[in-house]
């Protein structure tokens, strides 16, 4: 029954039928969408547990953003009169406007961190060494990009939130030594937030910044080719280079005559084995339908559960107590607030150091890592490799002392900048009547 | 070689089929929660009521859908009317329906301000544009102008009507008196026999040793001081007890202790709150002159057979 059930569908569905593994793989070349990958994917690759396939879900991440924000283009207005109602009509009146936008909102903050994971499994794999350093910093560039994306759509809904996390990111952005006014001057397209920094804001996160990052997507795609293929198999051919094989049934000639011994070949084989390998299609493929299927139901799924959030009407008179960035930047916005000193009547800014200097010295040597590693060449593609312990440690430790400043900044951080414990009460805020 | 290939198969497909019966389930939750409304229930209900009371054409003529009064020049996007779908059946359907479906008592104010010029949150507040109700009523995180509503008013210690007076006065600002508006009018007539302008600038005009009121009704209730104020923390509340004793609420203040009745002070909050930085076109701000002309009792009072005006007898 199931084989008469696929012979019809191979019948229905397929002109022709490979009649080789060579036609076979020949036909994957020829096919555009299947071109992408190489013919064959080594074992190592397709492991979950190598790569959680992490930067296929920041793809699919970044598939679902393009589709949905497109379908969101034909509804929003990027007016600073009319871009809020427009995000209440898409809330109230147009069809599946909420679900939309949820899905658009939730696969937005959820690329932000999954990219960050994507990259911490590199790290954390030491999978930067050699030509894949170049692929390193390029992944470290869609990383700044993604939060660029994220922060720049972040301001379009124009209520309150998002005017005051703006507000907030933006006169962090103008402490940078010599540079940070004209920044700021040039990403608000004046001195305060208006009409010019909603449009600015805009065509960056409709137009430049996704034709970038698509761009260096396929860059770093082909990157990852031309690097052969993800560093797991560097592993497996390390392991192989120290196995010695079995003694090849060919005979080996020298000079003079017949040799004694192995081959030189047998101990400097290095290359992956057929039986290290399978074919890209279907294993691969199918794999990656698997993961852009899971990371769009779970995209749907928390649209279906949460709503994105939507404040009152952005208003540059009221300050929202208390007034938080986007919670990928609360951090900074923690170290600001933790580095700024007060003297008596004197206040010394922590902008400079809490929101430039010491997330730029992270920035610089988080980019330049590849070139600073020492570790053996052994460690590359493998998970914590003890010889890298103490550079994974700091990573590690680098990254929860973020997360714990965005949950302070997050949750803990109430009116007044104040801490207050989970079930501590905040105060009142008074209102209108 | 092929039974490896058949090792991710067999776990992937699996995986592969289960993702895909979700989403579907997914994507039907989706489809369930887009059609089934909270409004949507209202809207079934209601050719039935129409049908109940002899407009059978109407009823059979009705559409579902979401309803809007939309007046771009005043900046309305009504969609209350998509559950409060009796509102201009006053004629047929009697007061004591229930809302949402409950008609809007029809009075010489609601004839001159018809709904398709004005609306319904000019008059209402709230969030015109949802179609929730807890979105309509109260707004979301951050709206600060919720619908008026009885429960609302009586917090504050005033009917719903003389709270919509508030209202009133973003167009009637300059009127000395309007028809109707017996809490903004009284406001108003205290507000120029104390003098406040000595003080306070309104519109450019006043003496700069108090803060300009002139937007007041725009100012964040964040800035106030509610150390010294007793009760709600609200803005209303803080004028009402300030304008009383505002030495009390503001200490050091320069501004005397005025001893005004509750009712007083209650109708000069409803005033500052009043002022707030709003653009109606010009066809929409009455002519002063008009409404005072209205207020003089005279022989073509005959005119209107309702008197909708109570001359100020305090």
């Amino acid at each position: 029954m199931g084989d008469k059930v696929k012979a019809l569908w191979r019948k229905t569905s397929w002109a022709w039928s490979p009649e080789s593994e060579r036609e076979s793989s020949e036909a994957i070349v020829k096919n555009f969408w299947l071109h992408w990958f190489p013919a064959k994917v080594s074992r190592a690759s397709m492991d979950w547990n190598y790569s959680f396939w992490l930067g296929t879900a920041s793809a699919a991440l970044l598939l679902i953003l393009t589709i949905t924000g497109v379908m969101l283009m034909f509804f929003y207005v990027p007016s600073t009169e009319r871009a809020y109602g427009s995000i209440k009509d898409l809330e109230y009146a147009v069809s599946f406007g909420r679900l939309l936008r949820n899905q658009h909102r939730w696969a937005a903050e959820g690329m932000v961190a999954v990219v960050y994971i994507h990259m911490a499994r590199v790290f954390l794999t030491g999978a930067y060494r050699g030509t894949r350093a170049i692929n390193w910093v390029v992944g470290v560039i869609l990383f700044l990009s993604t939060l660029f994306l994220s922060f720049t759509g972040y301001l379009l809904p124009w209520d309150q939130l998002a005017f005051w996390a703006i507000t907030v990111g933006t006169s962090i952005a103008k402490q940078a030594p010599v540079v940070g006014p004209t920044i700021q001057f040039l990403l608000l397209g004046g001195h305060e937030i208006g009409q010019q920094t909603l449009l600015r804001f805009y065509v960056l996160h409709v137009f430049f910044l996704p034709v970038f990052v698509w761009v260096l997507f396929a860059y770093h795609m082909w990157r990852v080719r031309k690097d052969g293929g993800l560093a797991a198999i560097e592993r497996v051919r390390n392991e192989r280079a120290m196995v010695p094989k079995a003694t090849p049934k060919t005979k080996s000639y020298s000079l003079f005559g017949i040799t004694p011994g192995t081959s030189v070949q047998v101990m400097s084989s290095t290359g992956l084995e057929e039986s290290d390998q399978v074919f890209s299609s279907p294993n691969m493929s199918r794999r990656i339908a698997l993961v852009f299927l899971v990371v769009f139901n779970l995209t749907l799924l928390a649209a279906l559960l949460f709503n994105a959030p939507l404040e009152g009407l952005a208003n540059p008179s009221v300050t929202p107590n208390p007034a938080k960035a986007p919670w990928y930047f609360v951090w900074l916005q923690e170290l600001v607030a933790s580095t700024t000193v007060r003297m008596g009547g004197f206040t010394v800014s922590g902008a400079l150091l809490g929101g430039i200097l010491l997330p730029g010295f992270l920035l610089g040597v988080l980019t330049l890592w590849p070139w600073l590693d020492r570790s053996p060449l052994r460690t590359e593609g493998r998970w914590l490799a003890p010889e890298r312990r103490r550079q994974n440690a700091t990573f590690a430790v680098a990254t929860l002392v973020i997360i714990l400043l965005i949950m302070v900044g997050v949750y803990l951080r109430g009116p007044y900048w104040r801490i207050y414990w989970p079930g501590q009460a905040r105060p009142e805020m008074p209102r209108l009547y | 070689m092929a039974d490896r290939n058949e090792s991710f198969e067999a776990n992937d497909f699996g995986w592969l089929v289960a993702m895909s019966i979700l989403f579907f389930v997914l994507v039907a939750v989706g489809f369930w929660r887009e059609f089934s409304t909270g409004w949507g229930s209202y809207q079934r209900e209601f050719p039935e009521l129409l049908g109940h009371y002899g407009k059978t054409e109407e009823a059979r003529n009705f559409r579902p859908g979401i309803r809007q009064i939309w007046i771009p020049k005043i900046g309305v996007t009504d969609r209350c009317i998509t559950c409060h779908l009796g509102y201009e059946w006053s004629s047929v359907l009697p007061g004591t329906i229930a809302e949402p479906l409950k008609p809007h008592p029809m009075n010489d104010l609601l004839a001159k301000h018809e709904f398709a010029r004005f609306g319904c949150t000019p008059c209402h507040g709230g969030d015109g544009s949802a179609t929730t109700v807890a979105g309509a009523h109260q707004g979301g995180k951050g709206w600060d102008d919720p619908m008026l509503s009885r429960a609302l008013a009586a917090r504050n210690g005033i009917t719903m009507n003389e709270m919509i007076q508030m209202r009133c006065n973003f167009c009637h600002r300059h009127d000395a008196a309007t028809p109707g508006m017996e809490e903004i009018n009284l406001a108003k007539q205290l507000f120029k026999k104390k003098k406040c302008v000595v003080c306070h600038v309104v519109e450019g005009r006043g003496g700069a040793s108090g803060a300009e009121l002139t937007y007041e009704g725009d100012r964040s209730p964040e800035l106030l001081n509610f150390a010294h104020v007793h009760g709600d923390r609200t803005m209303f509340n803080w004028n009402v007890q300030h304008l009383t004793q505002a030495s009390v609420v503001s200490p050091g203040t320069q501004m005397p202790d005025f001893n005004f009745q509750p009712d007083e002070s209650r109708a000069l909050t409803l005033l500052l709150l009043s002022w707030r930085r709003l653009s109606y076109p010009p066809e929409y701000v009455p002519d002063p002159e008009v409404a005072a002309a209205a207020m003089q009792p005279s022989p073509a009072s005959t005119v209107s057979p309702a008197p909708i005006a109570t001359p100020i007898a305090r």
